[in-house]
């Protein structure tokens, strides 16, 4: 995985844990809202519908109270305190009375409490009311909650009760309204709203006291622990009923109990508040966010990728300069704009690299100089041989021009023959400087190693077994399928042959002669070992000097050609030795060996959009 | 001995009654248009055309009385139509007719020259047209004769003649027990619906016949036992739930109904009243009523009825009584002849009374609003027709 691809993973998760939390936490956050809001909201219609019934038994104590007020009622009273009173007169009023002041019940009541004239059971009259007649102070009573008797059964009302007093003698005027689907058709609810009364009528759970502003309710028995709860504890709570299993069917219900005059439970007030708008917007917003963090992802990700592209690029152009100096290719430089650490890094770099190449420049020099002394060193020591027996014979010569003719004819035959002789070991020497010197450029071609070493050693063979030296044993542990290189084959000969002359040179009492060729990773690999008498260190480490050499007629030329043709085709060559096991060189040949240029490489900074 | 006294001073009532008030000493005139009111609606004056239900056959009978002469033998008229004292003049069924003076009457010519008759008026607009001088003579409810009086109409109220009873129906297994009958009957409030719905216009009812007719219904109580009732009610068991139906079209009969509910729910009884829709209730065709076939279907219990006398004779009206209530409450007994006397009469009528499936609740009086033109108006006694033909109007009290 490249640092691009590394860090565009590192920014994506970072993003979806972001967005993740962010939406998780809108979510949350608003759920919260909403259900603050929602309870905010209920509350306010508790408090509201508590004032609207405030107000409506205000509303009946008023009418009630007016009724009472009214001249007619007045009178009435004033009637019914003389003695002997015929009240069936009034048998018939209070009907009219109820209907003008728009009242549900309506009695007027004498002061025993016997019925003079009912509205709603006009038959009652006559019986007694007798709970009016208890010691109560009507006047400041207000309305209240009561449980009545109608024709129909059991009802419940809000009732007031007024009074006219009238020497010794009291009138009351006992009025209400029904609570029951019109009192609850007449309440202001929401849409998604809607009050239920449950009329606390029978000592046990009636689904059919349970009304709406329609009538009875569907599945009412599914509030049945609801209105026990209050049965055993009439406080307010709440309660949810799922109808379905779809959350947007739920509602949650407001439970109010409705009390009497002796505080005894006689309705259970619920207001219901549907789910499905709020949880329908949840899910809206919910929808939402996963579509803006969708979005964002998506944006994310091309940021990201954008990003990651932008902070990898000045890395991957010094990763690119890196590998070309790794290559050897130190004259590399990289262009990154820019004064952070990646810009820091890249002028670092670019120093190092001039650095580098400065140093090989100056190395290059000094190994000239020293390469020179070398020359003129070994120079000297190679034509130094020839020329003391030159100068040896030419002063016999002089020496015996003095002496008679036959002598000095014996003697000019055999100085001139030595002269010769050491001339010819003076060109012979001159010869190989020559040919060092005139290594050439190598031609490149399609090359199989294999076939190269098979020839060479095929042609040493005679050599490995020639008559007066000890034998050497070759063995050839060539690899198959090793891939065809592009190399020059006259100089990898050459090579190839130096490294078995040397491994000869370096058996002279025989032994064992190792090629083995095997494929490498982009390149192939070339093993020459032998059980020679092998290297100390400081031989391993000067070997490929040029005129370097152990042996006592060596040029210190054939190793430095192999190291100069090796390092031609861009591989390498090492050596590996142990005094008396052993020597073995290790060849690197690329398959396709670098172009070698001579301006330096610039890596520049490449476009954006790249 | 007492009960000899209470008889004689009843026949002497019954003969006063036959020969009415006397005649005012100034002198009649011929003339002007009798304006009626009646709030039943009148289909057909066609004597084989049956009425559709009992008002329409009472208010029709009414004026059969002014086009036809006479009576026959069983009660129908006889002889042709306009041969009474008023013809037919104008007629639209079911709203109004108009009646001509007969002057070929054999009895003399009516003193009013016609007669509007306008049908289908309720009783609160009678009262009201009554009251506004836009009616001369209207029947009105009893319980709205004291509201009426009270309003400045002026009222005739004859003696009370209908019996509102209440009748368990024959073959309902929960009112075969005599003991859930007599419960019913004892928490039964009597002074309370005559004094408050009745407004005082009428009188508790023991008997099946009047104190003036019989001169023996002092003999039956008329006292509310809510006690008796309740622990009568209370041995019973399983206490049955019934069901009183009344006329859905009688307020009287609603009023009373939702009254005796109450008193049995003060005892303790399990009862409701139940409207029997117009079809359903008792049709009566000739004269006589019979038991729809769809009382059945309705589950009612009991039912109140109402008993109008045919006659001032105790054993005639007693008769029709006992004809009436057979078929309804299944009284079997031997026919009342018209001589009877009146300790058979008594008999018979207490073995109904004893028998508990007949409870007499009040009696009613014929109430009837006058405008103040009408003159000699004269009640009609049990079993008469309205005696139109016999008023004039006074010329000085003009009519709006």
């Amino acid at each position: 995985m490249t640092f691009r691809s590394k860090l565009f993973v590192n920014f994506m998760l970072a993003l979806l844990l972001s967005v993740g939390l962010v939406t998780a936490g809108v979510t949350v956050v608003t759920r919260h809202a909403f259900d603050e809001i929602n309870r905010e909201h209920t509350d306010a219609l508790v408090s509201q519908f508590q004032k609207e019934f405030e107000r409506r038994g205000h509303d009946v104590l008023n009418r009630v109270q007016g009724i009472a007020d009214a001249e007619p009622t007045v009178r009435m009273a004033i009637d019914l305190s003389r003695p002997n009173a015929d009240i069936s007169v009034y048998v018939n009023d209070a009907r009219g009375v109820a209907q003008s002041h728009q009242l549900n019940f309506l009695d007027f009541v004498g002061t025993d409490g016997s019925i003079i004239s009912s509205a709603e059971w006009s038959a009652r009259f006559g019986y007694k009311m007798e709970w009016v007649t208890q010691k109560e102070d009507w006047a400041t009573r207000g309305s209240f909650l009561m449980k009545l008797d109608t024709q129909d059964g059991p009802a419940l009302a809000l009732m007031a009760v007024a009074t006219v007093r009238v020497g010794d003698k009291d009138l009351y005027v006992v009025g209400g309204e029904r609570l029951g689907k019109e009192f609850l058709a007449s309440l202001v609810l929401p849409s998604n709203m809607r009050a239920l009364l449950y009329l606390n009528l029978d000592p046990k759970f009636e689904p059919a006291n349970l009304i709406d502003s329609t009538g009875p309710v569907n599945e009412a028995e599914r509030f049945e622990p609801v209105i026990e709860r209050e049965r055993t504890q009439p406080v307010v709570q709440t309660a949810k009923i799922d109808w379905t299993f779809d959350a947007a069917s739920a509602e949650i219900f407001h439970v109010i109990p409705q009390l009497g005059r002796q505080n005894e439970l006689l309705g259970v007030l619920l207001i219901g508040d549907s789910q499905r708008s709020v949880v329908t917007l949840e899910r809206h917003i919910l929808w939402l966010a996963i579509g803006v963090a969708a979005i964002g992802i998506l944006f994310g990700l091309m940021l990201s990728w954008w990003v990651a592209a932008r902070v990898t690029r000045p890395v991957q152009k010094l990763a690119a300069g890196a590998r070309e100096v790794s290559e050897g290719n130190w004259n590399t430089r990289v262009v990154v704009r820019g004064r952070d650490e990646v810009g820091q890094l890249a002028q670092s770099f670019n120093q190092m690299t001039q650095q580098l190449v400065d140093q090989r420049e100056r190395l290059i020099q000094a190994e000239r100089v020293a390469a020179w002394r070398e020359v003129a060193r070994r120079l000297a020591h190679e034509l130094k041989n020839p020329l003391f027996p030159l100068q040896t014979t030419v002063e016999n010569l002089q020496r015996a021009s003095g002496q008679n003719p036959e002598q000095f004819e014996e003697v000019f035959r055999e100085s001139t023959g030595i002269l010769l002789s050491e001339i010819e070991n003076l060109k012979a020497i001159v010869g190989r400087f020559s040919d060092f010197a005139k290594m050439p450029q190598p031609e490149l071609g399609p090359v199989d190693l294999n076939t190269i070493v098979r020839n060479v050693e095929k042609l040493f063979e005679a050599q490995f077994s020639a008559v007066g030296r000890p034998p050497i044993t070759p063995e050839l542990h060539l690899a198959e399928g090793l891939p065809t290189i592009q190399a020059d084959a006259t100089l990898l000969r050459r090579a190839v042959e130096n490294l078995i002359l040397n491994a000869m040179d370096a058996m002279p009492a025989g032994g064992v002669l190792m090629l083995r060729t095997t494929n490498g990773d982009g390149d192939v690999h070339l093993e020459v070992s032998d059980t020679g008498t092998g290297l100390t260190p400081e031989e391993t480490e000067r070997i490929f000097t040029p005129y370097y050499t152990t042996k006592q007629h060596g040029t210190g030329l054939g190793l430095a050609i192999v190291q100069a043709i090796v390092a031609d085709h861009g591989g390498r060559i090492s050596v590996e030795s142990e005094t008396g096991v052993g020597t073995a060189f290790h060849v690197e040949l690329p398959t396709r060996p670098p172009h070698h240029q001579a301006a330096p490489v610039v890596i520049e900074e490449e476009n954006e959009e790249a | 001995m007492k009960l000899r006294l209470c008889l004689c001073l009843a026949a002497i009532s019954v003969v006063l009654s036959a020969a009415g008030p006397l005649r005012p000493a100034r002198r009649p005139r011929y003339g002007g248009t009798l304006r009626v009111e009646i709030g039943a609606i009148i289909h057909s004056l066609d004597p084989t055309v049956a009425a559709v239900n009992p008002e329409e056959a009472g208010a029709k009978a009414e004026l059969d009385a002014l086009l036809y002469d006479r009576r026959g033998e069983n009660g129908d008229f006889v002889g042709t139509a306009g041969s009474g004292p008023f013809r037919l003049s104008a007629w639209e069924a079911g709203k109004s007719a108009v009646f001509a003076a007969n002057e070929d009457y054999r009895e003399g010519r009516p003193f009013v020259d016609s007669i509007e008759i306008q049908m289908g008026r309720s009783a609160h607009d009678r009262v009201l047209d009554l009251e506004l001088n836009k009616a001369d003579f209207a029947q009105i409810p009893a319980e709205l004769a004291r509201q009426a009086a009270d309003r400045g109409v002026r009222v005739s109220a004859s003696r009370a003649n209908e019996l509102l009873a209440l009748v368990f129906l024959t073959g309902r297994g929960a009112t075969e027990n005599a003991r859930v009958r007599e419960a019913i009957a004892r928490c039964i409030d009597r002074a309370a619906i005559v004094n408050f719905i009745l407004q005082k216009e009428g009188e508790p009812a023991g008997g099946l016949l009047p104190q003036w007719s019989s001169g023996t219904a002092f003999l039956f109580s008329t006292e509310a036992d809510a006690r008796g009732a309740k622990e009568i009610w209370a041995q019973i068991s399983p206490s049955p739930k019934l069901v009183l139906g009344y006329d859905s079209a009688d307020a009287l009969e609603q009023s009373v109904a939702e009254r005796i509910v109450v008193d049995a729910k003060e005892a303790g009884i399990s009862l409701v009243s139940r409207a029997i829709p117009a079809p359903e209730k008792a049709i009566v065709h000739g004269g006589s009523e019979s038991p729809a076939p769809h009382s059945e279907a309705l589950h009612v219990d009991a039912r109140l009825v109402r008993l109008r006398m045919p006659s001032p004779l105790p054993s005639v009206s007693l008769a029709a009584f006992i004809d009436r209530l057979g078929p309804l409450a299944g009284i079997n007994g031997s026919p009342l002849p018209k001589s009877a006397s009146p300790e058979d009469v008594y008999d018979s009528e207490r073995s109904i009374i004893n028998g508990g499936s007949v409870v007499p609740l009040v009696w009613l009086p014929q109430v009837y609003g006058l405008s103040a033109r009408v003159r000699d108006w004269k009640q009609p006694a049990a079993g008469e027709s309205w005696p139109l033909a016999d008023v004039w109007l006074d010329s000085t009290t003009d009519a709006h």
